[in-house]
């Protein structure tokens, strides 16, 4: 855990662990020592599954906080995440937000690098300093560890391995949710910027699914059997079955609903990884959200669609057409979240504090164990941001 | 060859006229209206077009889907979503007729959006279109209308069609 230092901005957190001070979205100051605390803290961030650069010399960008990044799959195969940097005087070597090269040169005085983040080249150098050794100058690795084929990166030595600080009501889900072996194929991006905090972006819960999304009630689809689990370090797994009804009545092609079903899932699984992470398996799409918050205001979302590469040829399809328009920006079961994420982030533009209710048995607890239905497995994840902030919580 | 051979561009230029007046007059039936039986509309991103990646942000691939995009906007999510008022403004950039009458057209289009919240006005996306259209008893009708962005990250969610 971070302790706070002098410069952190003082807030008040209440003590009933069901109340976060609205302030806390937007207030001045907290996104540099949230970039400190969180984002180059002990935490993986998800960067890029091998289905979106499947051949060697694809790489894509990222962002981890403000530090711009990319993944490149290597000529052995190995796919790595560099700090975008020449590790002469700073040029980004890569300008696109994806694409293919052969080698990473940098165009200002040709230093090159290979895939693998060695410096090959590097013009003049029998001027340089006495001590330069190309050796120590390979491009800036992060640390990786991949999860059947989704590569995550630290900016720690000291975060856990990935699936210790997963666990297993985590990662088991998620492994369900990338195919089961991780053999996917890229189908497509949407990306988007909402304008919420990111923080904002994240509150996610059972309560509001059957009360928000009226295409829910108007298409006769019920929420089976299910469970959400809230990790310590504050993940979250929602793993639900979907009970489709036989006919849609509500919709003139209700095919788009279809649930083809595979094995790996009864019919939703939507699972958040600390800080800000998305990964969902609904119906038969399969979805991951890379998220990079635009500093305190503003949160850019990537959300990544695959199939798997056993589909045929009408699955792909399938797929393809409830991606489209299903979830996303525009998706008939999800744009009204990212209406609710603006709402919030405007009605928290006000006093007091934000109350989560529904599933509280006591006021002063952090519950591990909650209903399906309910909104308090967010509070987990508030208290670790708490916890790693340094924010004291009032006394009782 | 000239982009514009012997085509009616009349009647193109009507019904494109047609389709952002339904969209920035808030008509989804007028919008509906612009296509034929056997129509589709889609919109995606330059991204996924360049690197051959199907998915959309919306993929109507028939006359039953467009129908349900209306439904969409003007029932399952009116009262949820925040609604802004959209002017397209559109260049006719090409229009071919191929052997089988289908005439292939290409609008430059750039949207602006303006909130009803703050009203102050912003780009939405810029891009072109990419048209099928067909003629049916003297009118052109989409029989298909691909909306490309540039834009590939929007700025924000997105209600209406494009």
């Amino acid at each position: 855990m971070s302790t706070k230092n002098n410069s952190t901005p003082s807030l008040d957190w209440p003590a009933k662990t069901n109340h976060v001070p609205k302030e806390v979205f937007e207030m001045e100051g907290l996104w540099e020592e949230e970039l400190k605390n969180i984002f180059y803290g002990e935490e993986w961030h998800p960067i890029v599954h091998r289905a979106e650069i499947p051949n060697p010399g694809d790489y894509k960008a990222a962002q981890l906080g403000e530090i711009n990044v990319f993944a490149v799959h290597g000529d052995d195969g190995e796919i790595r995440v560099f700090q975008n940097t020449c590790t002469h005087r700073g040029t980004s070597l890569v300008t696109e937000s994806s694409g293919n090269k052969k080698e990473l040169e940098c165009p200002y005085h040709r230093w090159l690098f290979n895939l693998e983040g060695d410096l090959v080249g590097c013009p003049g150098d029998r001027e340089f300093s006495p001590d330069f050794d190309k050796k120590d100058y390979g491009l800036l690795k992060l640390r990786v560890e991949a999860f059947y084929g989704l590569y995550f990166a630290t900016m720690s030595d000291k975060t856990p391995p990935l699936k210790e600080y997963f666990g297993e009501s985590f990662y088991e889900p998620l492994q369900r949710l990338l195919g089961g072996d991780g053999r996917l194929n890229l189908i497509g991006y949407q990306k988007v910027i909402y304008d919420c905090n990111w923080k904002a972006y994240c509150d996610n819960d059972g309560y509001h699914g059957a009360l928000l999304h009226k295409a829910f009630a108007m298409l006769n689809w019920q929420g089976g059997q299910g469970t959400q689990i809230v990790t310590k370090n504050g993940h979250l797994c929602f793993d639900s079955e979907l009970t489709m009804p036989d006919h849609v009545d509500a919709l003139e092609d209700g095919s788009i609903l279809d649930f083809k079903g595979t094995e790996t899932s009864n019919g939703s699984i939507v699972l958040m990884s600390f800080p800000i992470t998305v990964y969902t398996k609904h119906m038969d799409m399969l979805n991951i959200r890379y998220s990079f918050p635009k500093g305190p205001k503003g949160v850019e979302v990537h959300y990544a669609y695959f199939s798997h590469q056993d589909d045929d040829d009408e699955m792909v399809r399938h797929r393809i057409r409830q991606s489209s328009n299903l979830l996303g920006p525009c998706g008939l079961i999800s744009m009204e979240d990212a209406s609710v994420f603006s709402r919030i982030d405007k009605g928290n533009r006000t006093q007091g504090d934000a109350i989560f209710q529904k599933g509280v048995k006591d006021e002063y607890a952090i519950p591990l164990e909650v209903g399906q239905t309910d909104e308090t497995g967010n509070l987990a994840r508030w208290e670790r941001y708490r916890e790693l902030m340094g924010f004291e919580r009032r006394a009782k | 060859m000239s982009k514009f051979s012997s085509v009616n561009k009349e009647l193109i230029e009507i019904l494109n006229n047609e389709y952002i007046s339904a969209l920035n007059d808030f008509n989804m039936d007028n919008w509906l209206a612009c296509f034929s039986q056997q129509g589709q509309y889609i919109l995606t991103a330059e991204e996924n077009i360049r690197r051959n990646l199907p998915v959309a942000f919306m993929l109507d691939d028939c006359y039953a889907r467009l129908k349900d995009r209306v439904k969409q906007v003007m029932e399952i999510q009116y009262d949820s979503s925040e609604h802004y008022q959209m002017r397209h403004f559109t260049q006719l950039i090409s229009a071919t007729e191929s052997e089988n009458g289908v005439i292939e057209t290409k609008f430059n289009f750039s949207v602006y959006y303006t909130p009803r919240d703050t009203h102050q006005t912003e780009t939405l996306c810029v891009g072109k279109y990419e048209d099928s259209i067909v003629i049916e008893k003297g009118e052109a009708l989409f029989q298909k209308r691909v909306a490309i962005v540039d834009t590939n990250v929007l700025p924000r969610y997105v209600v209406y069609p494009v």
